[in-house]
């Protein structure tokens, strides 16, 4: 996303490839998530443990918003409509 | 959109016509008597009117069969302007015979080769719109929409980072984080629950009142760009005698979910006359 943008479409184009990626990388970050607080829950992790993770994706979170930010995507962008299935991503 | 056989008139010349069905109705004294020449059909056709063949009369229209052959029926799918103007003009034309007693609506761009290809097709099918015409009689369909109640405000502690987690390194600032998530996604949990459970018992209620149901696909938020949940799309076959009880139950129903409930009709009963 460097150097002089003339073309408008393929920047329109960069800026979905970007929401895309950031939409593939915010569905794992969010799986993880889910993954940690389930591990959380059976009880099987020592304080020390449940410390790490949750600073670990905190910081994954707050790097994701920035990297939103950075690129003009709003939260609501890194979701995918399937359609009967629903959206990738909860929504809200 | 399923086309009957006929619908495929590419091999026809180009200033040939066909024959558009709209509806199929009974011939009685009163559909004799019905006055269509009022309505105006779709476009590029000539006058809509009715063609009876024994004891069904179908409601019809001599189009082009130019402006009906696949590839311009494909572009006029994917052009939703054009479509509408189609779609409108088809609904139109079965509201109006709708006024004078039951009908079997048929689905958009129902073609046949000619009248007489049409009247076979009724012949052929009479059982099946004698028991549809039967089953809508004195009925309308009436659509319902039901949005997810509106969540209570999450309390201020509920996602902003409390600000010890500010400098990200924090003691228990980990922990901290993981119990706030493990909060958001318990109350999304029940919050889904809930608004399946307020789904099902209006669908519960509504089929009380109701002499046929359906239900459809909730539709996501891309298209129309609404934000709220749609938690149940579903219609309802109601006598026409019980039809001011419709509006009386969707109301109490919202108040006592608090749910956001839409109701839309009548309709002519579209979504109740089987595949025929």
């Amino acid at each position: 996303m460097t150097g002089p943008r003339v073309d408008l479409d393929s920047e329109q184009m960069g800026r979905d490839l970007v929401a895309l990626v950031l939409t593939v990388v915010e569905l794992l970050r969010q799986l993880m998530e889910r993954q940690a607080i389930r591990r959380v829950e059976q009880g099987d992790l020592s304080d020390e443990q449940v410390e790490e993770i949750g600073t670990t994706l905190m910081l994954l979170d707050r790097r994701m918003k920035e990297l939103c930010e950075q690129h003009g995507v709003r939260p609501e962008d890194l979701n995918l409509d399937l359609g009967p299935l629903g959206t990738l991503l909860p929504r809200n | 959109m399923t086309q009957p056989s006929d619908s495929r008139v590419a091999s026809s010349s180009a200033n040939a016509a066909v024959t558009y069905v709209f509806a199929v109705c009974r011939s009685t004294r009163a559909t004799s008597a019905l006055d269509v020449t009022g309505v105006a059909g779709l476009p590029g056709g000539e006058a809509v009117r009715l063609l009876p063949s024994g004891l069904l009369t179908a409601v019809v229209q001599t189009v082009p069969a130019a402006d009906f052959t696949d590839e311009v029926w494909q572009r006029r799918l994917s052009d939703r302007e054009e479509i509408e103007r189609y779609a409108r003009a088809h609904h139109a034309v079965v509201s109006a015979v709708a006024t004078h007693g039951p009908v079997v609506p048929l689905p958009l761009a129902t073609l046949y080769h000619d009248d007489d290809r049409a009247r076979s097709r009724l012949a052929d099918e009479a059982d099946r719109f004698h028991t549809a015409l039967k089953r809508v009689a004195h009925h309308a369909e009436w659509g319902v929409k039901v949005y997810r109640p509106l969540a209570p405000e999450p309390g201020p502690a509920a996602d902003a980072p409390p600000p010890e987690a500010a400098g990200g390194r924090a003691p228990g600032a980990g922990l901290a984080y993981l119990n706030r998530k493990r909060g958001a996604q318990a109350r999304r949990e029940k919050l889904r629950e809930q608004a399946l459970d307020v789904a099902d018992s209006v669908d519960a209620e509504l089929r009380g009142l109701a002499a046929a149901s359906r239900r459809l696909r909730t539709h996501g938020a891309a298209l129309s760009g609404d934000q709220r949940v749609h938690v149940l799309n579903a219609t309802y076959l109601v006598a026409d005698e019980r039809a001011h009880e419709v509006g009386r139950l969707v109301a109490a129903l919202g108040e006592r979910t608090g749910a956001q409930i839409e109701l839309s009709g009548p309709w002519v009963p579209y979504s109740f006359v089987g595949e025929v």
